[in-house]
């Protein structure tokens, strides 16, 4: 059997318990809950902890947010362009949630020298955490100790 | 100095992360972490001195 016949084998008959998709659920929505949840409480910690310190010094740094389903006005494709960018900032979860259902961060603040460095906080940070989330989830699968 | 201090901010948090998803053991988390925070502030200094000599 070769190696390419094995590896699809096995992702057939793997079989993904419920609860790994809440724990990656839990995971994303609040940044390192999904490794407190399986009691891996450093690692859930320091993940939680640099992805909350990134996304706050991005904020700080007068970085802006990508708002989702809002082109400002743009029209044509030029709204697409949002979307990757929108789509990183999502991964960072409640922050993210709570900055938009409060309209905190979404405004561009180009007098401040550090705002491209924010910017890049923002979008790492929510990148980040769903390199957390996936941490999580397969850890909760069973592939990871 | 003070985007020195932003890209060394930069680079602990991701190496932080990357250092607990990425291996097993609690050595070779810290050993890997080291290392991306290593490789970061490295090849950032290098390409700020390669960037020096280009004019624009």
């Amino acid at each position: 059997m070769s190696l390419r016949e094995k590896r699809s084998e096995t992702a057939l008959t793997e079989t993904v318990p419920g609860g790994a998709w809440l724990i990656g659920l839990l995971g994303w929505f609040v940044p390192g809950a999904g490794h407190v949840a399986q009691g891996r409480w450093g690692r859930g910690l320091l993940i939680g902890g640099a992805v909350m310190a990134m996304f706050i010094i991005g904020l700080a740094f007068g970085g802006h947010l990508f708002p989702i389903g809002d082109s400002q006005g743009v029209s044509g494709w030029s709204p697409l362009l949002q979307v990757p960018p929108m789509i990183a900032n999502l991964g960072a979860g409640l922050l993210y949630l709570v900055c938009w259902v409060t309209n905190t961060g979404f405004v561009e603040q180009a007098k401040l020298e550090t705002f491209e460095y924010g910017n890049t906080f923002l979008l790492v940070a929510g990148l980040l955490n769903y390199l957390g989330m996936l941490d999580a989830f397969d850890i909760a699968v069973g592939r990871k100790p | 100095m003070k985007h020195l201090l932003v890209m060394i901010l930069f680079a602990v948090l991701v190496a932080t992360v990357f250092g607990v998803v990425a291996r097993n053991s609690v050595r070779e988390r810290l050993l890997y972490g080291l290392k991306i925070f290593a490789e970061f502030i490295g090849i950032g200094l290098a390409l700020a001195w390669l960037l020096y000599f280009f004019p624009f």
